[in-house]
């Protein structure tokens, strides 16, 4: 399959995860997003690594997997330790920075 | 009679094919569905489907890495915290500032469709013998010469997560109140 196609594949997966972190609340749901959007990332570089004969691109998705693997962690136990002290889900309602 | 090769090429092309329509309507059920555990199957799913795709553009060890750190380590991560908070569905109104934000995706995504049609990029030259494309020793090779020093500081991120989610996990905090004016 060509260039072309897998272009399009990673712009659709990457569009998705956007729409899909600006409108829904739960911020479970959110980081299922971004994870989305890196994900169709990762699949452009090991594609184009593959079509360029080049190494790179792979050892470059393995990075943003381990950093995705980090963030997913923090991420998760923030929301849990949000959980704990208010027990509310939603992310309009967590304003006190806001001031 | 077809050539053996034609066939070859044209069921990968199918098969590529199928697989990356799957990965999209997987990711729209990922965002779709109201329940939380809905959206984590699905995109478990997702993962596998890229995984599949991996592997049909020949990186073998990053598929198997997907399978494991993504299918498998992050989504019981989601899964366990979904038990642990529940899993409540969420409401779904609209409003003005869901109309723009659709909007700005849509925008987003025939960006990206035009300057996916540019043209054809520069091609480059690798030096990897084509049996060894994408294999673990491959990988192991490239990774321990040329890109040592971003393999040791990927370490070290992971390692400050993981005192950061110990030092967030231990100590409680109280309960924040809601200042008074």
């Amino acid at each position: 399959m060509g260039e072309q196609f897998v272009l399009l594949i990673s712009a659709a997966i990457f569009c998705v995860g956007t729409a899909g972190f600006v409108i829904r609340k739960n911020p479970l749901i959110m980081f299922m997003s971004v994870e989305l959007m890196l994900n169709s990332v990762n699949f452009l570089l090991v594609t184009y690594s593959s079509f360029l004969n080049s190494l790179d691109g792979q050892i470059f998705a393995l990075m943003i997997m381990a950093v995705a693997a980090a963030e997913v962690v923090v991420g998760l136990a923030i929301i849990l330790t949000i959980f704990r002290t208010r027990h509310d889900m939603d992310v309009d309602h967590i304003d006190v920075l806001k001031g | 009679m077809l050539e053996i090769a034609t066939v070859f090429d044209f069921t990968r092309d199918a098969v590529i094919f199928a697989v990356g329509v799957t990965a999209v309507l997987a990711s729209l059920g990922v965002i779709l569905c109201s329940s939380p555990i809905y959206s984590a199957l699905y995109l478990i799913g997702h993962m596998i489907c890229l995984a599949l795709l991996f592997l049909l553009y020949n990186a073998e060890f990053l598929a198997v890495v997907q399978i494991i750190v993504y299918a498998g380590a992050v989504m019981i991560l989601f899964l366990f915290i979904i038990a642990l908070l529940g899993g409540k569905k969420e409401v779904q109104e609209n409003s003005f500032h869901r109309s723009i934000a659709i909007t700005f995706v849509f925008i987003l995504l025939g960006e990206l469709c035009l300057s996916a049609t540019v043209g054809p990029t520069k091609q480059v030259q690798g030096e990897i013998p084509a049996d060894l494309f994408g294999t673990a020793k491959a990988i192991g090779l490239e990774l321990f010469s040329k890109h040592l020093v971003a393999f040791e500081l990927a370490s070290g991120l992971l390692l400050v997560a993981a005192v950061g989610v110990i030092c967030l996990a231990k100590f409680s905090f109280a309960p924040l109140r809601r200042r008074v004016r």
